[in-house]
């Protein structure tokens, strides 16, 4: 059996072992399983809004996605997305409610370049840590994730509070500063855009540049890297700036177009799930769009199921789990035929 | 102000909860311990908590019997233990990539279930574990209600945490089983089937790290809530740096981790308005330093996350 044959296989058995797994857990909280996934395809093509949900619910995960990709192409294994998120979004609105004066649009691209920064300098912590002493990176960014996410109880508390009221979060932006709508009354916002543009920029810089040439070799072998003039330590550092600065981003659009104010838990684990979407995109930064749209879409699709025939949408996750560990367990398939072959 | 902290009245409290809060890091921390010295990093330690704990409500509430929903705690932990055991031992993936994927996976399936099992039914609290007073003990000032007026998890760990260091210290298997961790071609090389305890390592990192999650349902809360774990399992990872992977080292920073969550919650209790998120940031600070101080004498298992592949270069 050829390669490219043997994967269509196991893409195929994956899907068909996640859509039975799927059906079995609709019939388990007693919904019929033609009307759960009528009412699943109806919330995400039934209407604009659900439609528009997709891309809004997919903008976060592209960032997020991104940055994991551009870290793991060269083997900085970022697990720091969910801090670099809360950075971006902390940074972003003390910028858009410390500068009351500023013009909104001048405010916006104040906030897109400081969440940006703020990002990258959590994701470049670990990686000094990394490149600098050895430190295993995965360590650094979890603690970084907790600190952050501590960061942002602390400021919704203190001195970013809304004055005028008693709930831990901040001042609502006005609203010159909020990025655009695109398609009112639907919440699909200009972050899809910015989003989509990143998303190219990374294709761009990874197959067309010689940094996006070096970080790759970077990833492949860090020796072989060595010893032909790439510097390790330099590409593992831009990696994972970008890396961080581009989930940032993800916060900076989060805070900017959809909660309008800094509160807690917005990221909602997306910086966790963006690991898995970079996995199954293989690291393409057309994959990371093309996941992420699907992730999102699954979670409009079981949000209609569970308030129409009470599944859970805990559904998703379920399903999305399934998929990686299937993707990672896919070698139990292959070397049972090599063991026939043979 | 001050009058009302520096009371025993208020370091008895104090030290009462940080054992409580620290004791499910302490048995996650020791199970992710003995899997990280035997080579394999388990972030999956929070999926390996929750499953424990949901399985050990679900077990306690259909059989009536905590020690049988204590079971199916470590039986849940277990299970989710040896589906990373599978993908990073044999099939030798990336572990970190296999653990986030079984957290949103087992998140995925306890809440999913929580819902179900739920459904219809009242609200539903178990009768925790009661409390075991040893006498004389636990008269001793300060710590003595913190020690000695616990469950029967607590004073488990006691013996736990003496039989793993004497296990490492001086013993010829506890040796093997940071060799492995530490140079698996040599110990390969030594006689030592690697891989087999690396599945040992998982299995006591499964029945741990579940015990973990059921002591938060069967001794403290009486119930499951989704994603109760809520970063415990992430919090053991840090404890087990901090510890500068020891059993004593690990139950120390669990400690620290325990006590700075206790300090904040006895403070407000008192009136301190000082917002829970300043003290909760230290200890993740503390681990950090902690880093950065062992640099160059790191104690971190040269082979962590590595896969071993027989044969291969």
């Amino acid at each position: 059996m050829t390669g490219k044959k043997q994967k269509i296989v196991q893409a195929v058995v994956i899907a068909l072992i996640t859509i039975i797994a799927g059906t079995g857990l609709i019939v388990m909280s007693n919904a019929n399983p033609m009307d759960a996934y009528t009412n699943f395809f109806r919330g995400i093509f039934g209407n604009l809004n659900g439609f528009c949900e997709v891309f809004v619910k997919a903008t976060p995960l592209i960032f997020t996605g991104l940055g994991c990709a551009v870290a793991f192409r060269t083997g900085f294994f970022n697990i720091g997305a969910e801090g670099q998120f809360y950075m971006g979004a902390l940074t972003s609105a003390m910028v858009a409610l410390g500068l009351p004066g500023v013009p909104g649009i001048l405010r916006i691209i104040l906030a897109l370049v400081i969440g940006f920064l703020a990002g990258g300098v959590w994701a470049l912590i670990a990686a000094i840590f990394k490149a600098k002493f050895g430190i295993s990176e995965i360590i650094v960014t979890i603690m970084l994730n907790y600190i952050a996410i501590n960061l942002i109880g602390l400021a919704v508390r203190t001195f970013l509070m809304d004055p005028a009221g008693s709930v831990p979060q901040s001042a609502k932006i006005d609203e010159s500063a909020l990025l655009a709508q695109i398609l009112p009354p639907t919440r699909l916002h200009v972050g899809f855009i910015i989003a989509l543009v990143a998303a190219a920029g990374v294709w761009y810089l990874l197959e067309k540049t010689t940094l996006g040439y070096e970080i790759k070799v970077v990833g492949f072998n860090k020796r072989a890297a060595a010893c032909n003039g790439i510097s390790v330590m330099k590409n593992i550092v831009i990696s994972a700036f970008l890396s961080g600065g581009l989930a940032g981003l993800a916060g900076v659009v989060e805070v900017l177009a959809i909660q309008k104010k800094l509160l807690e838990g917005i990221s909602s684990n997306c910086g966790y799930t963006a690991v898995l979407i970079a996995l199954m995109a293989g690291n393409h930064p057309v994959g990371v769009v093309v996941a992420s749209i699907a992730m999102a879409a699954m979670q409009v699709g079981a949000n209609t199921m569970q308030r129409q025939l009470g599944v859970p949408s805990a559904i998703v996750d379920i399903l999305v789990g399934l998929v990686v560990l299937l993707i990672l367990a896919k070698g139990l398939m292959s070397r049972k035929k090599v063991k026939k072959a043979a | 102000m001050l009058e009302q902290i520096l009371t025993m009245g208020f370091f008895t409290a104090f030290f009462s909860a940080m054992v409580r809060m620290a004791v499910p890091l302490i048995y996650a921390g020791l199970g992710e311990m003995f899997a990280e010295k035997a080579g394999i990093l388990n972030i999956g330690m929070e999926g390996v908590m929750l499953s424990g704990a949901f399985c050990s409500f679900a077990g306690a509430m259909f059989s009536g019997s905590l020690m049988i929903g204590l079971l199916c705690g470590i039986l849940g932990g277990i299970a989710v233990g040896m589906i990373h055991a599978v993908l990073s031992i044999k099939l030798a993936q990336n572990q970190s990539v296999s653990g986030i994927a079984i957290n949103m996976f087992v998140l995925g399936v306890t809440s999913f279930f929580s819902r179900i099992l739920k459904e219809g039914k009242s609200y539903q609290q178990l009768t925790t574990f009661s409390t075991i007073k040893i006498p004389g003990l636990r008269s001793i000032p300060l710590i003595g209600d913190a020690l000695f007026n616990q469950d029967i998890f607590t004073y488990f760990l006691y013996v736990l945490i003496i039989v793993m260091t004497v296990f490492y210290a001086k013993t010829a298997k506890g040796l093997a089983f940071q060799a492995v961790g530490e140079h698996p071609r040599a110990a390969d090389a030594a006689g030592i089937p690697v891989h087999k305890y690396q599945y040992i390592a998982m299995l006591v990192n499964g029945i741990l790290g579940g015990i973990g999650g059921a002591y938060l349902v069967l001794v403290q809360l009486g119930v499951f809530t989704e994603n109760m774990i809520s970063g415990r399992g992430y919090i053991a990872l840090a404890a087990v740096i901090l510890g500068r992977y020891t059993p004593v080292g690990t139950f120390g920073a669990a400690l620290i981790f325990g006590g700075a969550n206790a300090l904040q919650i006895r403070l407000q209790a008192v009136g301190v308005p000082l917002p829970a998120q300043a003290l909760a940031m230290l200890p993740y600070i503390i681990t950090l330093i902690a880093l950065l101080g062992s640099i160059g004498r790191s104690n971190e298992p040269e082979s962590l996350s590595k896969p071993y592949i027989r044969g291969s270069r």
